[in-house]
């Protein structure tokens, strides 16, 4: 099976002093759900963000779609962003556009289709999320989970060979978290897309991915199907699949004056 | 030692994030440039800003040039009373305006009205990760958001500066001839009389479209830095502020000296 996106031995850092990847090595098989998970700060949204090309590793090599993003010139980037489709955590919408213009967005750039046929797949992408109606609303007119459904409809209307997801489930209700889920698994498949989730939510990104990647301080720490992950060893995976307090995922912050000394004991 | 090279870092540190950021301005300068043929194909987007940042100022430059030019004629009357040179109150009040007044306040108040709202938008657009969304999409938020904000502030200006005159001159022939009861024609023939086309109305819209393109890049920098939180974006719409009214008065200061 050819991967789509291949990260190599990449390291990325904003400043010397805050290291966020460390000799990363990712592979995403092509027409599969794979997982990037891992506790807030591991890293999981930088590999987003690399692979999107909004930002550049210091150290290794990035492919997609079998190009390197290294000093790649702004007019390819674009060319290989139209076959990339990104729902943003909170969705991301033009708050100034409707639902209509928000989903139409990348076709009125990207085409020069008709407002007619713009329409048409503006409501057929509707109606594949559930919102067939929502066309004249404006975003604060719609709930969390149909804002993000209405994103999840912008973001596969160029019908992108790749969809990313940054934390699809967070902060939604249990219905609404099943039916991003369930979209997820079925786009996948009907649209033969290749998806990367980049969630903590365990229950619902085991229940629709092929492949995990486990990411802690910087680093993958463990990589495998699904059911490998769930059986792995590892003390900082079971952890955080058990969300158990005490274990290698420190609560406590790292801090170089102790409590006895706030206390003013010391 | 240790108490001097402290202080010359005390120093550095502001000078250096200066550079820093005239560098950055400069570089988003040529990209907006760079945009202007994108803009010019999508003229919609720059008349959606100019009626957020021009037609939605109309009231405030309209009503604060009314009052401006009333204060001035009323000042100036009392004034030139005393030397018995009433007449010239036309052209003081004109004057005042197209020279000074007008450019400087009327850009002030599109700083503080749109410049402000500039700022927080764009802000708001990062904090809630929308400049990403159109960059993943392949869309320049350069050419898309900024570019337009830009094209609109540089013409809205010297439009409204050129109402503030008009409002002001009014203001003032309201006070002076209606109110106080200076003679209507010596009004408008002193003022006719003073005022040069070229030289005062012109250098007038120069100013104001000097101040313009000053406002609006200082309005969209400081919202594409802007930290996103809530501090950063309120933060940033004050610099918006004080930076566009500091730049205004300098470059007021200096074009005055070549232009008059």
């Amino acid at each position: 099976m050819q991967n789509i996106i291949e990260l190599k031995n990449i390291d990325f850092s904003y400043d010397e002093d805050r290291v966020i990847l460390h000799d990363v090595n990712i592979n995403i098989p092509t027409g599969k759900i794979t997982a990037i998970m891992g506790g807030s700060g591991s890293g999981k949204t930088t590999v987003l963000k690399l692979i999107s090309g909004q930002i550049s590793a210091s150290k290794g090599t990035v492919n997609v779609f079998g190009q390197s993003l290294d000093n790649i010139s702004e007019k390819n980037l674009a060319n290989i962003r139209k076959d990339m489709g990104v729902l943003f955590q909170f969705g991301a919408l033009f708050t100034d556009l409707s639902i209509r213009d928000n989903i139409a967005f990348p076709l009125m750039e990207h085409t020069k289709l008709p407002k007619e046929i713009i329409d048409i797949i503006v409501a057929m992408k509707l109606e594949s999320v559930g919102l067939s109606g929502t066309q004249h609303l404006m975003p604060d007119q719609l709930s969390g989970g149909m804002a993000r459904r209405v994103a999840l409809a912008r973001a596969m209307v160029m019908d992108p060979k790749l969809m990313m997801y940054d934390e699809p489930f967070t902060g939604l209700d249990p219905i609404s978290l099943n039916t991003i889920a369930m979209l997820i698994k079925s786009m996948n498949t009907n649209l033969k897309q290749t998806s990367i989730i980049v969630s903590h939510d365990i229950e619902a990104t085991f229940e629709i991915a092929d492949y995990v990647y486990f990411m802690s301080n910087g680093k993958v720490i463990a990589h495998g199907t699904v059911d490998e992950i769930k059986n792995t060893q590892d003390p900082a995976v079971r952890q955080f699949i058990n969300g158990a307090v005490n274990g290698p995922f420190a609560y406590k912050y790292q801090s170089n004056k102790s409590y006895q000394e706030y206390l003013g004991l010391n | 030692m240790n108490k001097i090279i402290s202080f010359i870092a005390k120093i550095g540190n502001p000078v250096t994030s200066f550079i820093i950021m005239l560098g950055a301005m400069f570089m988003l300068i040529l990209q907006i440039i760079a945009s202007i043929p994108y803009c010019l194909r999508r003229f919609h987007l720059v008349i959606k800003e100019l009626f957020f940042s021009g037609v939605l100022s109309l009231v405030i430059i309209s009503v604060s040039g009314w009052f401006v030019g009333m204060v001035l004629a009323l000042q100036g009357y009392n004034t030139l009373q005393r030397f018995g040179s009433v007449s010239v109150l036309g052209s003081l009040v004109a004057l005042s305006l197209l020279r000074e007044l007008g450019p400087v306040l009327s850009a002030i108040l599109f700083a503080s009205r749109a410049g402000s709202g500039i700022t927080a938008g764009i802000g708001l657009m990062k904090a809630t990760e929308q400049l990403d969304a159109m960059q993943v999409m392949s869309v320049n938020p350069v050419s898309k958001v900024f570019a337009p904000k830009l094209l609109a502030g540089i013409i809205a200006v010297p439009i409204l500066n050129v109402l503030f005159n008009t409002c002001g001159i009014l203001g003032g022939h309201f006070v002076g001839v209606t109110l106080l009861g200076l003679n209507n024609g010596a009004f408008w023939s002193q003022m006719q009389d003073s005022v040069s086309f070229n030289y005062d109305i012109i250098n007038s819209i120069i100013k104001s479209f000097i101040f313009g393109i000053c406002i609006t890049l200082l309005a969209v920098f400081h919202g594409v830095t802007s930290k996103a939180t809530a501090e950063g974006i309120s933060s940033a719409t004050t610099k918006t502020v004080v930076h566009s009214a500091l730049a205004v008065l300098a470059l007021d200061f200096i074009l005055t000296a070549f232009m008059f």
